[in-house]
């Protein structure tokens, strides 16, 4: 059957274009090439209409490439999708309002044949509390929960997901992403698509850039960040200097003054990290930004480019 | 959330879907929809006891009560398989049909988790709107209960590919209504709420419902009209034919023209 040393993920060339409706046609995904092993956690960013959600349909067998070939563990997806070793959290994907989350869970358990899971899922995704709501009286937050349990059902091999934490408050997104990181250690492949640089930056191994259906940067989520922000040098300032509005700007010009001396120019004050990368290589401001850095004031870190 | 999933390497699982348990939370699911449930069960009901109750008087095999009886129950069978596929229809096209694509689930076995919920829903309906008839005094010979039953039941299947057609047709949020409003205007036409005469009978005739109403009626009535008029036999017939064909080829054409956007 499947080829147990296959790659999770293994696409050349892929590519989609779609009919625009004034006649013309847009290239969603240009030539992507993608290989992620059993076990990575791969970031895949992107702004809006980079091509992130048409490639994930292609990754489920939802949509066929117009051209180029997308193995999941080494044959196509929809096989993966059978045998239950890869499921998805997705964008669009859509609940019944009038099930209950326990039926849901349940119903979706059933096509799986794994009515064994319900508990379980349920369980995990933290849903135990609201079994019994309908899913039209839940809240956005625990919708994508249930998302979440529906995608566990069948147990995959490979979490695939697509904004995962949209409108979750912020401490059901630190659950949301310590659970991953359990299943992550129990070696789950996870491939997710994000918005919230911070999530990307703090919990992808690897992060895979995608600009205009075409791959522009591909590699540790550290060196991605380092080989496009330049070396940095991050430090806490006091919290006596940390305003609302900012930092002390008088404070400011002394650690300038004192640093000139060492021959470094040029000291920024920043919250984000991934975020200067992702902006000069998508050329786009991040749709979520108030979600990244949500303390930015009282966290404000200086960074004294080094370059 | 307690981690107590495992991650198995072996690649030899492969359960098979289990399609009654899902055809289970299905049926529920749309038998706990009150409104639906008003437009497919009480109000047919609620109709026969103003139109039909308590009228004794001959009609072929029975009385008038077990012909608007009939009537009534071809209206709740039709709204029935109408809202159920209609339903199935908007599911697909609203997010739930991505989730399915995610399962084992195959869409031919999806189709027939639908139709066996629509015949359901539809067997539910005529049963109910029969039950009230048989004790409230609709009466005629046991033969022709049985195939008119089974005619409004197995007939109504036709109206599962219409609410198909009409909701792959007109897409949008008010797609229900529309085909649930046409349900009553082809009932009205199909001579189902007030007996016909002239040209609106002649032009009922090539109605959608006229067909299926009439044979409905024909055990107990053999064809004969409220107004004296006679219908052989395969007018009806050949009514249903040919709207069950064009409510599939409008149906294929909706399924095309979906695919055809993406």
């Amino acid at each position: 059957m499947t080829d147990t040393h296959a790659p999770a993920i293994r696409t050349s060339g892929l590519r989609k274009t779609f009919r625009a409706p004034d006649g013309g046609t847009v290239v969603a995904v240009d030539g992507v090439d993608l290989v992620v092993e059993p076990g990575e956690i791969v970031a895949f960013l992107g702004p809006n209409g980079a091509g992130k959600t048409t490639t994930v349909d292609m990754l489920l067998g939802l949509t066929s490439p117009d051209a180029g070939t997308v193995e999941v563990f080494g044959g196509p997806p929809r096989r993966a999708v059978t045998q239950g070793r890869v499921s998805a959290v997705m964008q669009t994907g859509g609940l019944l309002p009038d099930f209950t989350v326990e039926e849901t869970v349940r119903a979706i358990a059933a096509t799986h044949g794994r009515s064994d899971r319900v508990a379980t899922v349920i369980e995990r995704a933290g849903l135990a509390e609201i079994a019994d709501r309908r899913v039209q009286a839940c809240s956005g937050g625990e919708q994508q929960r249930l998302k979440f349990a529906l995608a566990l059902v069948p147990d995959p091999d490979l979490l695939v997901l697509d904004e995962p934490t949209a409108g979750m408050d912020v401490a059901t997104r630190q659950h949301f992403w310590d659970t991953m990181r359990a299943d992550a250690a129990l070696g789950r492949t996870i491939v997710f698509a994000t918005h919230y640089l911070a999530e990307a930056d703090a919990f992808a191994e690897r992060t895979v850039l995608i600009a205009g259906g075409r791959i522009v940067a591909d590699g540790p989520t550290a060196d991605v960040r380092a080989a496009f922000g330049g070396r940095s040098v991050s430090f806490r300032p006091p919290d006596d200097v940390v305003r609302p509005d900012g930092l002390d700007p008088a404070w400011l010009a002394r650690v300038e003054q004192a640093l000139a001396p060492l021959g470094v120019s040029g000291i920024e004050v920043s919250s984000a990290s991934l975020e200067s990368a992702f902006i000069a290589l998508t050329g786009d401001t991040p749709g979520a930004a108030p979600e990244i850095a949500p303390d930015a004031a009282t966290a404000a870190e200086l960074t004294g480019a080094t370059r | 959330m307690t981690a107590t999933s495992t991650i198995p390497t072996a690649t030899t699982r492969a359960p098979r879907p289990a399609l009654a348990t899902y055809a289970a939370l299905d049926l529920r699911r749309q038998l706990r929809d009150r409104v639906g449930m008003f437009f497919i069960v009480a109000l047919p009901s609620f109709m026969y006891v103003v139109f039909g109750l308590g009228s004794d008087e001959r009609v072929g095999s029975g009385n008038v009560a077990m012909y608007v009886m009939t009537s009534m129950a071809t209206y709740a069978a039709v709204t029935a398989t109408t809202t159920v596929a209609g339903g199935a229809t908007i599911e697909q096209t609203m997010g739930w049909g991505r989730q399915l694509a995610l399962t084992p689930l195959r869409p031919l076995a999806l189709v027939g988790i639908k139709a066996g919920v629509a015949m359901t829903v539809a067997a539910v309906a005529v049963g109910l709107v029969f039950a009230i008839g048989a004790i409230t005094g609709a009466s005629g010979s046991a033969g022709d209960w049985v195939m008119s039953g089974l005619v409004v039941w197995l007939g109504s299947a036709m109206f599962a590919v219409y609410g198909l057609a009409i909701c792959l047709v007109f897409r949008g949020p008010n797609t229900a209504g529309i085909a649930s409003g046409l349900i009553v205007v082809m009932a009205f036409l199909g001579n189902l709420f007030t007996p016909m005469d002239g040209l609106m009978l002649d032009i009922g005739r090539l109605t959608p419902m006229y067909g299926f109403a009439a044979l409905a009626h024909y055990p107990q009535t053999d064809g004969w009209l409220p107004n004296g008029e006679h219908d052989p036999l395969w007018l009806p017939v050949a009514n249903v034919l040919v709207w069950t064909v064009i409510f599939c080829l409008m149906a294929l054409w909706g399924v095309r023209r979906s695919r055809a956007r993406t």
